[in-house]
């Protein structure tokens, strides 16, 4: 999978978990950038990416992530 | 009260008590929420728009999904984190409700589990359906 083909992924899951078809993320999106990104969804978002892309993550490397290509650059790092 | 660790509980866990829902438990629930609409609090207004009685709160019946999480499953380390659910049908002064959950995942990552609930009246009809987020204190944390 090329990083683009993931960050569509990922910005499919940012657009459910959020239930907003017009969010659009871009490697430096992070908690700043959008009013509803708390640690519940946070938490939900990081399930979600264990889900779609079949791995466990823990609690102290998702902790910190700055932003989205960090995410990205995790999920890519593992597979 | 049940005191489960996210490490004790399994995918497939169930957990269930009855309560009967009491006029003074819509009272109550009256005074706390402000809800005064008369479907709640006049029977001879529920009665006149086709219902068998007061109609009881959907909120009212949520409410023991509280009890659910807090008391049942997982009990004491528990802290609930989201709640989805659907009112299926009305819950009137008397029924008898059991409500029931079980879970049907787990994250290990964030010690969270997700279970499934129902609240099922003694006329066999479910009332109440949805599904739970609820963090679950870890032994190792």
């Amino acid at each position: 999978m090329t990083r683009e083909e993931l960050f569509e992924q990922i910005n499919e899951i940012f657009r459910d978990v959020f239930d907003d078809d017009t969010l659009v993320i871009t490697d430096g999106t992070n908690s700043e950038d959008i009013e509803d990104w708390d640690s519940l969804e946070h938490i939900n978002l990081v399930v979600a990416m264990e889900k779609r892309f079949n791995m466990k993550f823990n609690i102290k490397e998702v902790g910190q992530l700055k932003n989205v290509g960090e995410m990205a650059d995790l999920i890519l790092s593992r597979m | 009260m049940n005191e489960y660790y996210y490490e004790d509980i399994e995918v497939g866990k169930k957990e269930s008590f009855t309560v009967t829902v009491t006029a003074s438990m819509l009272d109550a629930f009256k005074d706390i929420s402000g809800d005064v609409n008369p479907l709640h609090c006049n029977e001879d207004f529920a009665k006149k728009e086709g219902y068998e009685g007061r109609v009881a709160y959907g909120m009212l019946t949520a409410s023991f999904l509280s009890a659910l999480a807090g008391v049942y499953l997982p009990g004491k380390y528990s802290l609930i984190q989201s709640v989805e659910i659907k009112f299926a049908k009305p819950v009137y002064i008397g029924d008898e409700l059991t409500v029931t959950g079980e879970v049907i995942e787990k994250n290990d990552t964030f010690g969270l589990i997700i279970i499934k609930v129902s609240i099922t009246s003694s006329s066999g009809n479910k009332v109440c359906r949805g599904k739970m987020q609820i963090g679950v204190k870890q032994r190792t944390a």
